[in-house]
């Protein structure tokens, strides 16, 4: 709790009572001042006022401080976020006087420097004088900001998006779609080019990278380049889509955005042995080309909707994975501090995802920028207050926060442990945990009980996850609502057979419930008064209508309806984005008034409208890359770059490096050793609930599985782990899975030079690569011409040749001055070659 | 200001490493019209300042503070009296004096225990801040929120603020380094660039906790060829920026290709580079013997089994102060030292002496070599944990304690032989001179230069800082 937090309880329990609350007339402020009072407020305390308070405490201020404006008499009596700053007469109650008196630094006015003792003598006698001050007038901050929810309606990203018809252009025989008529009329505007068009190779590897994540093969490139049809990029383009592939990597993009991770992360790291099933999900969704209204219902509400069958029911319950596997303090003391913060989690969540604004914002005050009043925020709160989160974890040291799982249908979903649970190892188990139980039990030392208790969790919680046959259970993470009155839960503890952790569930809500907003957002400062359940009034004029339910899958509804004037333009931008490396709108994450406004809003428009007949997302890729703008070449041009820099109106295909995931899986596709077939569950899943690093029980296999040089799957697949990102990854800009990210960074450091030069992946990988060109071809220039269809899918220029051969003769005989027998001289050169290859810029790049 | 271009052309290795500035420009072209720099070369903080670089001796698991620094003769006086209520959740909450001996030092008179004999010759060196206080008695959040300012929501860590400040004097090197962090408590956070840019991330060396290889080997990750001679490599590379230069030549402008080449080179000095500094073999008899690496001193091996880190020896806590004074003399901005092993609920007496004599030799050596060196005075030492410990015992050890405890500094201008603060007469809670985890970073940011309120990285829509929203410079401590 933040020292504000502590200091605003403080006043809430002193000062907060309302008979003070609201001082009106006879409340003992001296209303007519005598001469002598007014002289003294004049030579003692307004000058004090002026030079010390002024500055954070007027209307003139800069920013006004805690509210409080000490300029008029009225603000002075009426005080600021904390309550009065003056009890009349009661010196030692007011809270001006124990500012200033410096006792508490929190607390303490003015923060920096103590007055002199007698200036705050003066002060206390002007309070025990009953305040005595002429200054009429409102108490107004110049610029308090007030949320005008009406006003904030007119905000471009909060009006329906507008269908226009598609501009006039100069060079009509350029453009052939609508996108290229939108764009092509800004660039005419300007005054510039388009650069010319990509060549065939170019454009292959291209589409190749961004459906996929994978570069073409050189067959699929030489195919390619020989198909003369006039359809023969859109041919490839629909095979790129059908692939399995696609979902892999534009799964990958989402959850980004949905922060997928297989822990908890923040302060005790814990595992989430299910979460992979929300990875999956998503895949699959994006392969299925799921309508992608239906997919924000599900990953909301999944449960609450009717499925006809087992498999489906399951499929839904998974979805709303979505809100359980966000970051958590499992050793957080205060029930109701961790439900607040798990729902304001969901609600960050779900309002950057789905509709691009950060409404969490609006926690503890009014949102700074966006007319988001903290009511909206309470009414969303309620919502998911009255949801159970079902995150699974285990009581251990550190972790007092365990949650039950969903229990998934017989046989409606694969399960990650392959072996039953024998009947010997049942025994073991139950043996080992008696034999915990009295060890426990005949120790009266708590502390020396803390490990064997945590053992006792561990050793329960495996065979927990075991039917009583030895089956394992079929388990999710994922939401559901609370009951509707009453509620089942009765707090526990103090927790565990260590006897450690808090007692429970004060405060927290049990049944569906509104929420009271809770003032800066303290668990201890909840106001008298409820919020109805709702969404945020700037987006709509009408409540939303809640018959039974926590109202989830009625704000499910909303942000995926037709009439939500962000939830399509936020997932057109991101798929704009993916697809030209920048969205319309620049600040993908953020469409409020902090992020910057669409450089093309009636493309955006045009794309969220069409998006919005069938919310198919494939059929939005394919809109966009058989546009003429995707075709463009990536090539400089200087009279355009002076004018459009950022390349905004998009004036050529800007290059980029590859992201993480789509370099390490080009590397494993290029070596050969590419294991396309989806791993199921995770290394995660199959060590089970636990923390994360646990070298006192038994190993510390997931650190090393992390970054497995061996492992050859899709990057996709790989651990999670929240703080121990696989180094493959956390080096070249995957997201700190903790944050919600819709638009990753690039950034080119050392590190990645040093990850590409030494480590044991990407030397493995070109040792791959140097075999299969080593058996398959016979001369070396065969072979470097190999290597460069390979690696680029184009042959190599006759200098490319030339320099190749000189750097394989120059390399072998270094290798030869480091005494590296004769024998295996070939092998290493043809390695570092294809390591070189791997360290280029135009592998790494795609244009 | 030169041109990306003149820079290239004018470095003598060819490749620049000050061509970074075209990752910045091009980065800045995107975010708005800032002028172009190289985010990592030397800046000037707001003001001038005595400290330009700082080692943080970061003493994992909440070293207690009335044992050490903070002399409570009360505290022994009250020995196994009941303490005051609702203090001590163990142990049945009764006053447990030091069982060590406090005595002043130096011209200052400072007290310090007997726990520290070498440390307490530079006591005249030390400024202490006896009225620490942080939110929570809680390893993992105190142990962020002392890094990152809060532990809520994932921050920039102290080190890598302080290196997007004022950025790194030594292009061969990264500018902040963690020697052998934990990796609980946040693990990775606590050295990592949150939203800041990742070029101002820590670099971890070596990795941390108990067991084989915590506390003790110095490794970077990748930082070396497992095949490859340096000589090999150089050929390998040479060919990878020849083609780098082909496809620069062929698009024209490409400030990304441009900072992939230089990115290379600088990650190929630091494998020639940083192995050196970290390899202590030049060094003197003398130096090592100062440190306490050779010669004893720096007790023994602790943790459970017997094994982890320990002050002596090669991997010891004292080769590690070395360490981070040959990357401070190197240049680098911030280096991190990890001594773990603080969190004394058992056994305080005989576990205490034993963590405090393990780096009482190796501090000491420290600040006589930054001394005797001259980069004391420019160099900002800080030392603490995550929070303190109760008065009152926890069996034979104590509780932990967020209320009140004790960290200093010494050198960079801070006052030498000064105490700042203190916690009422048994040591629960700060009473005066309070000083929150905020207003002590705040007050190291305004050491090096930098008003912490101005110190803001634009994120999430809102400008972001160390101290969130909150902390106060402790104007006393300032020289």
């Amino acid at each position: 709790m933040s020292r504000f937090a502590l200091a605003s309880i403080a006043l809430a329990l002193g000062w907060n009572s309302p008979a003070l609350a609201q001082p009106t007339k006879g409340t003992g402020f001296a209303d007519k001042p005598t001469q002598d009072q007014l002289a003294f407020f004049e030579k003692k305390i307004r000058p004090v006022l002026v030079e010390s308070c002024y500055n954070c405490h007027s209307a003139q201020a800069e920013k006004v401080k805690g509210e409080l404006l000490l300029d008029t008499r009225e603000g002075i009596r009426k005080g600021g976020a904390t309550g009065p700053s003056i009890i009349p007469g009661n010196v030692e109650r007011s809270p001006l006087i124990k500012g200033l008196r410096h006792k508490d630094p929190d607390t303490a006015m003015p923060p920096k420097a103590k007055l002199p003792d007698a200036v705050i003598a003066d002060f206390e006698a002007w309070v025990k004088m009953g305040a005595p001050d002429p200054r009429d007038g409102k108490a107004v901050a110049s610029n308090k900001y007030v949320v005008d929810v009406e006003k904030g309606r007119s905000f471009w990203a909060f009006v329906a998006p507008k269908k226009s018809p598609a501009p006039e252009v100069k060079n009509a025989a350029w453009a052939t779609s609508d996108i290229d008529r939108h764009l092509l009329a800004d660039l005419e505007k300007k005054g510039i080019k388009p650069v010319g068009d990509a060549d065939k190779r170019t454009l292959l590897r291209r589409v190749y990278l961004d459906l996929t994540g994978l570069p073409p093969t050189s067959e699929e490139m030489e195919a390619f380049v020989a198909d003369a049809a006039p359809n023969a990029f859109e041919k490839a383009v629909d095979k790129l889509l059908a692939s399995p592939r696609f979902g892999e990597r534009w799964g990958r993009h989402w959850l980004d955005i949905a922060r997928y991770a297989e822990s908890t992360g923040k302060t005790a790291n814990f595992n989430y042995p299910h979460a992979w099933r929300y990875r999956d999900y998503v895949i699959a969704a994006f392969n299925a080309d799921k309508p992608y209204d239906q997919f924000i219902k599900e990953q909301l509400a999944g449960d609450l909707m009717p499925s006809a069958d087992p498999k489906t029911k399951a499929e839904r319950i998974v979805a709303t994975g979505f809100l359980a596997i966000g970051p958590k303090a499992l050793n957080e003391n205060s029930s109701l501090q961790f439900e607040l913060d798990i729902v304001d989690e969901q609600i960050d969540v779900t309002t950057q995802a789905f509709l691009g604004i950060t409404a969490a914002c609006a926690r503890c005050h009014d949102h700074k920028f966006d007319p988001i009043p903290t009511k909206d925020y309470y009414a969303l709160a309620g919502i998911f207050r009255s949801t159970e989160t079902c995150y699974g974890t285990v009581r251990f040291v550190q972790s007092q926060r365990p949650s039950p799982l969903i229990a998934l249908p017989a046989e409606s979903a694969p399960s990650a442990i392959a072996k039953k649970l024998t009947a010997e190892e049942r025994t073991a188990t139950e043996k080992e945990i008696a034999d915990l139980k009295k060890k426990i039990a005949e120790s009266t030392d708590r502390l020396a009980n803390i490990f064997p208790a945590a053992q006792l969790s561990m050793a329960q919680s495996k065979l927990d996850s075991y039917e009583a046959d030895g089956t394992p259970k079929l388990q999710a993470m994922g939401a559901r609502d609370k009951p509707e009155r009453g509620g089942g839960f009765t707090p526990k503890g103090p927790f565990g057979p260590g006897g450690f952790g808090p007692k429970g569930g004060f405060g927290m809500s049990r049944s569906i419930d509104d929420s009271p907003i809770y003032t800066r957002g303290e668990p201890n400062q909840p106001t008298a008064e409820k919020v109805a359940r709702g969404t945020l009034q700037v987006m709509s004029k009408t409540p939303l209508k809640i018959k039974t339910g926590s109202g989830r899958l009625e704000l499910a509804q909303w942000i995926a309806s037709k009439d939500n004037p962000l939830t399509a333009r936020v997932m057109a931008n991101r798929v704009w984005m993916h697809l030209f490396g920048r969205g319309i709108v620049s600040t993908a994450e953020n469409f409020g008034a902090a992020g910057q406004p669409p450089s093309n809003p009636e493309l955006l428009d045009h794309l969220a409208i069409s998006f919005m007949e069938d919310w198919s997302v494939k059929k939005l890729v394919k809109r966009i890359v058989m546009s003429h703008a995707y075709q463009l070449d990536s090539k400089f041009d200087k009279a355009a770059f002076e004018v459009d820099p950022d390349n905004a109106l998009i004036w050529r295909m800007s290059p980029r490096r590859l992201d993480a995931e789509s370099l390490r899986d080009s590397m494993l596709a290029v070596s050969g050793q590419l294991d396309a077939t989806p791993p199921v569950g995770s290394v995660v899943a199959r060590t089970g609930e636990g923390p994360v690093g646990r070298p006192r029980l038994g190993g510390d296999g997931i650190s090393q599985a992390i970054n497995d040089p061996k492992n050859t799957h899709r990057s996709v697949y790989m651990p999670i782990v929240r703080d121990n990102l696989p180094e493959a990854l956390a080096l070249f800009d995957a997201p700190d899975p903790s944050l919600i990210t819709a638009d990753r960074p690039t950034t080119t450091v050392p590190s990645q030079g040093l990850f590409i030069l030494n480590n044991p992946f990407v030397i493995r990988s070109s040792e791959a690569v140097a075999d299969k060109l080593l058996k398959s071809t016979t001369t070396e220039t065969e072979r470097i011409r190999a290597a460069y269809l390979t690696f680029y899918g184009r042959a190599p220029g006759e200098k490319e040749l030339a320099t190749a051969e000189k750097f394989l003769k120059g390399f072998q005989a270094q290798l030869a001055k480091d005494r590296v027998p004769a024998t295996r001289q070939e092998r290493e050169t043809w390695a570092a070659f294809c390591q070189a290859l791997f360290a280029s810029a135009e592998f790494q790049y795609r244009k | 200001m030169f041109t990306r271009r003149q820079l290239l052309q004018s470095t003598s290795s060819g490749f620049g490493y000050l061509a970074f500035a075209a990752l910045a420009q091009e980065q800045a072209a995107r975010a708005s019209s800032e002028a172009a720099t190289n985010p990592l070369s030397p800046k000037k903080p707001h003001f001038p300042a005595k400290a330009k670089r700082v080692i943080f001796l970061c003493m994992d698991g909440a070293p207690s503070h009335v044992d050490t620094f903070d002399y409570k003769p009360k505290l022994t006086a009250d020995d196994g009296k009941a303490a005051p209520a609702r203090r001590g959740v163990f142990g049945g909450g009764k006053l447990m004096g030091s069982p060590f001996k406090f005595e002043k030092h130096g011209d200052s008179g400072m007290w310090i225990s007997e726990l520290f004999p070498e440390l307490a010759k530079h006591a005249d060196k030390l400024c202490m801040l006896n009225g620490m206080h942080t939110d929570l008695p809680n390893h993992p959040q105190a142990f962020l929120q002392m890094h990152c300012g809060i532990f809520q929501s994932p921050r920039p860590s102290f080190g890598a603020w302080v290196l997007y400040g004022l950025g790194t004097e030594n292009a061969n090197l990264p500018g902040f380094i963690t020697l052998s962090p934990p990796q609980n408590n946040g693990g990775p956070v606590n050295y990592g660039a949150s939203f800041l840019p990742a070029m101002y991330q820590g670099t971890k060396i070596g990795r941390g906790g108990f067991g084989p290889g915590g506390g003790g080997s110095q490794q970077v990750s990748n930082l070396k060829n497992p095949k490859l001679t340096l000589n090999a490599q150089r050929e390998q590379l040479d060919f990878v920026q020849s083609l780098n230069q082909n496809a620069l030549e062929e698009v024209g402008t490409n400030p990304e290709i441009e900072g992939l080449i230089s990115s290379y080179e600088l990650a190929f000095r630091m494998q020639g580079e940083l192995p050196k500094l970290l390899d202590t073999s030049n060094e003197t008899a003398a130096t090592l013997k100062m440190y306490g690496i050779e010669g004893g001193g720096g007790g023994r091996p602790m943790g459970p089994g017997g094994f982890g880190p320990m002050g002596g020896g090669r991997g010891g806590f004292g080769q590690q102060c070395l360490l981070a004074r040959r990357l401070i003399e190197a240049g680098v901005r911030f280096v991190e030292i990890t001594m773990p092993g603080w969190d004394h609920h058992r056994n305080l007496k005989d576990a205490l002496t034993n963590s405090c004599s393990a780096i009482d030799k190796p501090i000491a050596g420290l600040l006589a070599d930054l001394k005797q060196k001259d980069m004391l005075k420019d160099t900002l030492v800080i030392w603490g944990g995550e929070f303190g410990r109760t008065p009152s015992g926890q069996g034979d050890g104590r509780d932990h304690n967020a209320k009140g405890y004790t960290m200093w500094m010494a050198g960079g201008g801070v006052k030498g032989g000064y105490t700042h603060g203190k916690t009422d007469d048994y040591g629960f809670e700060a009473v005066e001179g309070k000083t929150h985890v905020h207003d002590w970073h705040a007050t190291v940011l305004h050491l090096l230069g930098f008003d912490h309120e101005k110190l803001v990285y634009k994120h999430a829509g809102r400008e972001m800082r160390l101290t969130d929203t909150k902390g106060n410079v402790v104007k006393e401590i300032v020289a």
